[in-house]
């Protein structure tokens, strides 16, 4: 699926004394296929870009092009919209926010018969959808509002996996989450990637996060895109990313750190173990 | 949906209006809506409504604002106006009632969009503080009042947030034919009441934990001077009110 952004605006309360110009000349084409992940300070436009590619927001200037579709700011009705949507899955900060439903599977099923699925294959994925998630069929009958937090995460990521989007957003996916289900999310998103084939688009503050499992990171700064490329790229100005507002994550600071007290070069590694097994193999 | 709801907030822009003293224009406002309920007469109702209107012009907020809010309302005006022409009312009749309607709309979003939410509640207080003397909680009422006011676009906010995520779940107001909409409106009802409990329980600790203590005497961050402008006003309509009453009596 082709996702491009060619020189786009966007102003919240636009022609308002309150008017706040959000996003600036943005140019990016996602790729296919990988995991792609949008980081920058708060306020910087990363939650308004995501929505443009879900069609939630419509540019003030330029173009979103996704497949057929040429999002424009005169596109003030967009015909067959659920096309676009049933492949585009947008999972919002705190999903659990919007159940309103009294079941686990009416939650995950609500809106699929929008998207023309039939009743026997609305089953199917959702139980398939629940599984891939990590929960078990027990959780069908539940009262999503009675569910812990994970879990609760989990379901709203579930719901959108039911209709199997080629493309999954989201935003600020971790947050709230204690450290296992985060590895249990980590663990999901590889899956999707690698076995399901999916182009996955992260919006997080969580550094740590966005360096295990990206590959290929957007810098967003006052809207407009600053830095780009894979992790290594983005993350080695530590200073430039200050600047920003970006902490890099604590793997290549303690890189940088071991660097700059001994002048040994350890590699940058995924995991902070793996760190320290380099770290004792230069002391020998 | 939503972003058509203008009610309750701050348009900052500087106008004669905007600088009148919070206790006058409340004042007016009041007068205002008696004055419209009271009348009968189809001229002397559109002298009436030519005052919300003078007041829109003088208040140099855009049409646009104003359009936003009529076209969120245009369903209710279209049902009342159904209803008052099937019981057997005159096009006179069914003008004035529409410009009653419209006449309170516009002004009371004037006095919204002209006020920010602290002034509002400073000049509710001043006004009620005579019905102190017969034990109303005027504070109280006051503070009520200015919360939900300001409270209203953090609503609507979180309202959008919540019609954008069901959108992506394949159910968009926008883009739906009527029962889409409605099943919109239905899966967005539930989640706003539940997070709207939560932030005015949540509003509330925070209030207590900074010592917040409605009986105390406060001082006001704004000096509310009153001006040549206020007292002009404030007669207009007196007057206005007066040479009505005096009319109905007669």
């Amino acid at each position: 699926m082709e996702i491009k952004f060619n020189n786009v605006y966007f102003s919240y309360n636009k022609n308002t004394p309150i008017e706040n110009e959000v996003l600036k000349n943005i140019n990016l084409d996602i790729k296919e296929g990988k995991i792609s992940s949008i980081i920058g300070r708060s306020g910087s436009g990363k939650s308004t870009l995501v929505e443009m590619i879900n069609a939630l927001n419509i540019p003030s200037k330029g173009e979103v092009k996704i497949n057929d579709f040429i999002i424009t700011n005169k596109s003030k009705r967009i015909k067959n919209i659920n096309d676009l949507r049933v492949n585009i899955g947008l999972i919002f900060q705190f999903p659990e926010e919007q159940f309103f439903n009294m079941t686990v599977y009416d939650e995950i099923s609500f809106g699929m018969k929008y998207f023309n699925y039939k009743t026997k294959d609305i089953e199917k994925r959702v139980k398939d959808s629940l599984k891939m998630v990590g929960l078990n069929q027990n959780y069908i009958n539940r009262n999503p509002f009675t569910l812990s937090n994970g879990e609760k995460r989990k379901v709203a990521i579930a719901s959108i996996l039911a209709f199997n989007p080629e493309v999954i957003i989201l935003d600020e996916p971790t947050i709230g989450l204690d450290s296992i289900s985060k590895k249990n999310l980590i663990m999901l998103l590889r899956n999707l990637k690698t076995r399901y084939k999916k182009t996955i688009i992260i919006v997080s503050h969580d550094n740590d996060l966005i360096h295990k499992i990206s590959d290929y990171i957007y810098v967003l700064d006052n809207g407009e895109i600053v830095v780009e490329g894979d992790k290594y790229t983005v993350f080695k100005d530590e200073e430039k990313l200050k600047k920003y507002g970006i902490r890099v994550p604590n793997e290549i600071e303690f890189a940088n750190l071991v660097y700059k007290k001994t002048g040994k070069k350890i590699g940058y590694r995924d995991d902070i173990n793996d760190i320290i097994k380099d770290v004792y193999r230069n002391a020998r | 949906m939503l972003d058509n709801v203008v009610f309750g907030s701050y348009y900052p822009i500087k106008s004669k209006v905007h600088y009148m003293n919070p206790i006058s224009k409340i004042l007016c406002t009041l007068l205002f809506a008696l004055m419209i309920f009271i009348c009968d007469d189809f001229v002397v109702m559109c002298l009436i409504f030519s005052l919300s209107i003078l007041l829109c012009e003088m208040a140099h907020i855009p049409r646009r604002i104003y359009k936003k809010t009529f076209s969120s309302l245009k369903i209710l005006f279209l049902f009342i106006i159904i209803i008052y022409s099937l019981s057997g009312l005159t096009l006179i009749d069914i003008l004035i009632v529409f410009m009653r309607l419209s006449g309170v709309v516009l002004y009371s979003t004037v006095l919204t969009l002209s006020t920010p939410p602290n002034e509002i509640t400073y000049g509710l207080q001043r006004v009620l503080s005579p019905f102190r003397l017969i034990g109303l909680p005027v504070n109280k009422m006051a503070l009520s009042i200015s919360l939900a006011l300001r409270f209203i676009p953090t609503i609507i906010d979180q309202g959008n947030k919540i019609l954008k995520s069901q959108a992506s779940r394949g159910v968009d107001y926008y883009n739906s034919k009527l029962p889409g909409k409605f099943l919109a409106i239905k899966s967005m009802l539930l989640p706003m009441f539940i997070l709207t409990i939560r932030r005015a329980d949540t509003l509330a600790e925070a209030m207590q934990v900074r010592l917040y203590n409605i009986n105390a005497k406060r001082t006001n961050y704004r000096l509310n001077k009153w001006r040549i402008f206020d007292t002009f006003l404030f007669l207009l309509h007196f007057i206005i009110f007066g040479l009505l009453i005096v009319k109905k009596v007669i």
